[in-house]
C-alpha cells in the first residue's frame, strides 16, 4: 500500500478523484490535492519536454552526463592492399561480426576507432560522427608507403609509411581520433579548410585526438607528453605535433628539419592560400590554438577531457561558430561556454583566458 | 623530356619532389595533363597530399587518381622516388 496517498507522483489518484479532492469543503485536503494537481501537471509536462528532447540538449541541460549503452557503434575496416582504388577495397572487419584478424594496422584502427566513438558517446552523448549514428569506414595499407593519413569526407584512409621517417599512421589513437574528429567537425561547425579557420580546424582535431589517447591511456594534463604521433613518426625523440611545445615535435631531424609550429600569435605564419601553401598554413599555425587549449587544460588540473574538452565541445557544436571564425572568436566563444558551464568568477574561466594569452590571441 | 613531381600537404606538411626524364612527346604530355589536371572546385580533403607535374616552366595541379592504366606504372615510380625537401 502505498504511504503517500496525497502525491500522484508515488501514488497513483485517478484524475477524477484529484478533481473532487480539490473541490473538497474541507481546506486542509483541498490544498493537498491542489499541489498534487500542480506537481502532478510539471511532472507530465517535464516528462513530455524530455521525451522530445534530442540527446545534446539533455547533456547540455545536464539531465545525462553518461549515457547508458544503448547505442552500439558501427564500424567496417577495409584492406586497400596497397593500392589507391578505395572501390577496390577489401572488408577486413566489421563490428556486426566481429570477426578475429591479423592485420596490426586493422587491429589498431579498431581499437582507435572504438576508443574515439567511446569517448564521443560517453562524454558528450554524441553517437558517432554525424550523431546520427553514421558507420565509420576505415581503409588501411592505402597506397604503398604513404606517409599519411586523411579524411576524405566519407572515411578515414591511412598508409604505411616510408619506414624511414615515419612508420604506419595507425600507429598512434590520437592520429586517429584527429582524423575521426575532421568528420565531426564538418558535421559541426564545418569549419573553412583554410587561413585561420582552417588552422582552428586542424586544432579541433588535434585536441580531441590528444584527449581520446589520454582518455584511452587514463592520462591527465600532466601525466601526458601532449604528443601527437610519437609512434608514427620513428625515433624517439620525435612526434609529429606538440600541444604543450608547438615548434618542438621535432627539432633537426635529419631529414625533416625542426617542426614549423608556432606557439604564440605574433609568430602567425601568412602563407598562401594554395596547395603548396597549405592553404594558408592551416597545419602550422593550428599550434597556436592548441597551445591556448594546452595552457587552459592544464591549469584547470586532473583529466583534460572532464573541464577543457566540455568547454571546447561545446564550442565546436555551437551553432553561432561561424564557418571561416579567426582565432579571436574561437577565444570569445571558450571564454562564453566555460562562463556557462562554470560560472563568471571561475577558475575555469580564468584558465581559459590564460591560455588565449599565452598564446597572445 | 625532364618532368617534375612535387608533392604538398599532408598530416604534416611535407614537401617531397621527384624530377626524371621521360619519354614522351609534347603531344603525349599534353594530353596527359589534361586528363590528370585536378578540378579548382575539388572538395578539400582534410591532411589530403596535393601534386603538381612542372614541364618546363608550366606547373599543374594533378590529381593522380585519374592517371590512366598506360601511365600507371610511371606515375608508380614517380611517387617512390619522391624525396623529402628539408625544413630550414
Amino acid at each position: 500500500m502505498c504511504k503517500n496517498h496525497f502525491n500522484p507522483v508515488y501514488c497513483i489518484i485517478p484524475p477524477y478523484m484529484l478533481t473532487r479532492l480539490m473541490e473538497s469543503t474541507n481546506k486542509k485536503i483541498a490544498d493537498l490535492a491542489i499541489n498534487s494537481n500542480f506537481r502532478s501537471f510539471r511532472f507530465f509536462n517535464d516528462r513530455s519536454f524530455f521525451q522530445k528532447a534530442s540527446l545534446h540538449e539533455k547533456t547540455i541541460l545536464g539531465v545525462i552526463t553518461k549515457q547508458a549503452a544503448k547505442e552500439a557503434m558501427q564500424m567496417e575496416v577495409y584492406d586497400c592492399k596497397q593500392k589507391t582504388d578505395l572501390s577496390g577495397a577489401i572488408l577486413l572487419w566489421d563490428s556486426k561480426t566481429n570477426q578475429k584478424i591479423t592485420s596490426i594496422a586493422g587491429k589498431n584502427v579498431i581499437k582507435g576507432g572504438k576508443a574515439s566513438w567511446d569517448f564521443y558517446w560517453q562524454l558528450f552523448s554524441r553517437n558517432s560522427i554525424d550523431n546520427r549514428g553514421l558507420l565509420i569506414k576505415q581503409y588501411v595499407h592505402y597506397d604503398k608507403g604513404l606517409d599519411n593519413a586523411y579524411w576524405d569526407g566519407r572515411r578515414m584512409v591511412y598508409g604505411d609509411g616510408d619506414g624511414l621517417v615515419f612508420t604506419s599512421f595507425t600507429s598512434d589513437i590520437d592520429v586517429i581520433g584527429h582524423e575521426l574528429t575532421h568528420g565531426v567537425t564538418e558535421n559541426e561547425a564545418n569549419l573553412d579548410y583554410e587561413n585561420q579557420a582552417g588552422a582552428m580546424n586542424e586544432s579541433f582535431s588535434d585536441i580531441f585526438g590528444i584527449m581520446i589517447k589520454q582518455r584511452f591511456n587514463n592520462q591527465d594534463v600532466k601525466k601526458s607528453n601532449w604528443l601527437i604521433g610519437e609512434k608514427v613518426m620513428i625515433g624517439v625523440k620525435y612526434a609529429l605535433r606538440s600541444l604543450k611545445a608547438p615548434g618542438a615535435a621535432y627539432i633537426n631531424h635529419p631529414e625533416l628539419g625542426t617542426d614549423p609550429q608556432p606557439a604564440t600569435m605574433d609568430k602567425y605564419q601568412d602563407l598562401p592560400n594554395t596547395q603548396s601553401g597549405d592553404w594558408g598554413g592551416v597545419h602550422i599555425n593550428s599550434g597556436i590554438p592548441n597551445f591556448a587549449f594546452y595552457v587552459a587544460a592544464y591549469n584547470m588540473g586532473g583529466y583534460a577531457w572532464e573541464k577543457a574538452g566540455r568547454i571546447w565541445y561545446s564550442v565546436l557544436t555551437d551553432r553561432s561558430l561561424a564557418q571561416n571564425a579567426k582565432f579571436v572568436d574561437v577565444k570569445n566563444l571558450t571564454i562564453v561556454h566555460a562562463e556557462k558551464i562554470f560560472g563568471i568568477n571561475s577558475p575555469e574561466v580564468k584558465a581559459v583566458k590564460q591560455g588565449w594569452t599565452e598564446a597572445k590571441v | 623530356m625532364k618532368i617534375k613531381l612535387i608533392r604538398t600537404g599532408g598530416f604534416i606538411p611535407v614537401t617531397k619532389v621527384v624530377e626524371a626524364e621521360v619519354n614522351l612527346t609534347d603531344k603525349e604530355l599534353n594530353r596527359l595533363i589534361n586528363i590528370i589536371q585536378s578540378s579548382p572546385s575539388a572538395p578539400r580533403v582534410k591532411d589530403g597530399n596535393y601534386y603538381e607535374l612542372t614541364v618546363g616552366s608550366s606547373s599543374t595541379p594533378v590529381d593522380l587518381e585519374k592517371v590512366p592504366d598506360e601511365y600507371k606504372a610511371l606515375f608508380s615510380k614517380l611517387k617512390s622516388d619522391l624525396k623529402i625537401i628539408k625544413q630550414d
